[in-house]
């Protein structure tokens, strides 16, 4: 008779979980915080090995050159270098310092010199300084 | 009465427990779409202006892209040997005009070519000077 009287009167344990939802929260806000999106996300470009390339800090301004030579500031398709240098002179206005007037250039390795040199020429006219983006030569071995 | 009713059926409480999960979903779906990608290659700033008559071409070290063809103060080179006689020059003990690159390009030129003589010269502590004809405007 007393065994199953003491079972019954233990207490339950019980593991507290409404702080879980709390920390999930913020968890996902850091991430969101410390996330980067791509802004030229979607873009097939293939750029163009070289060796003993740098890690590239993230910018907010992006330029791209596809395989097909279609022309994108931000991720919106351009319709000529000209319009590059509006776009990217309107983007770069607030821009104080070395760091944030980096363009971030991405160019397809078959694109032709008359296609990407007066993009960057934009680029330069209009303030940027030109990441160019690389692929590591290690990779391709 | 009305206050038993209400604990009873645990009235004043909302539903939290389903929280965590939702958001604990969330997480997983962020980290499965997210694509770590860490972006390389190098940086150039690019100095703009013109090019005027006076300027001492001669002095200024040259590289030429032509039809696949590269040639460095005329004299044609393998992206290699462009490297090693860039780095020769100890561009980066250099100051002023003395850093400075040309680059010039004609005929069919591809970017992955162009490229790769831009990094030498920037890996060297050259100043890139990208010669270009704009055609008068």
């Amino acid at each position: 008779m007393r065994t199953p009287r003491r079972r019954r009167r233990r207490a339950r344990i019980i593991i507290p979980v409404a702080s879980m939802a709390d920390i999930a929260f913020q968890l996902i806000i850091f991430f969101m915080i410390c996330s980067n999106f791509a802004r030229d996300a979607g873009i097939s470009v293939q750029p163009p090995p070289a060796p003993n390339l740098e890690r590239l800090r993230e910018s907010r301004t992006a330029v791209a050159i596809d395989a097909q030579g279609r022309i994108y500031v931000q991720g919106r398709r351009m319709p000529d270098a000209r319009s590059v240098e509006t776009e990217v002179a309107e983007l770069l206005r607030r821009a104080q310092t070395p760091d944030a007037r980096t363009v971030l250039f991405r160019c397809d390795r078959a694109a032709e010199r008359d296609l990407f040199e007066p993009v960057m020429d934009a680029i330069t006219r209009a303030g940027g300084i030109i990441a160019a983006v690389g692929e590591p030569e290690e990779k391709q071995r | 009465m009305l206050r038993r009713e209400r604990r009873q059926y645990g009235l004043d409480d909302i539903p939290v427990a389903s929280f965590s999960d939702i958001a604990f979903l969330l997480i997983i779906f962020f980290i499965l779409t997210t694509t770590l990608v860490a972006t390389r290659g190098f940086l150039t700033d690019f100095p703009a202006g013109q090019r005027s008559e006076k300027q001492d071409e001669k002095k200024a070290t040259t590289v030429t892209l032509r039809d696949g063809k590269v040639l460095l103060n005329n004299s044609p080179v393998d992206i290699p040997t462009l490297r090693k006689e860039l780095r020769a020059l100890n561009l980066r003990d250099r100051t002023g005009d003395d850093k400075v690159v040309m680059l010039e390009s004609a005929g069919r030129v591809e970017y992955r070519e162009y490229f790769q003589v831009m990094a030498a010269v920037t890996q060297a502590g050259g100043t890139l000077c990208i010669v270009r004809e704009t055609g008068g405007d």
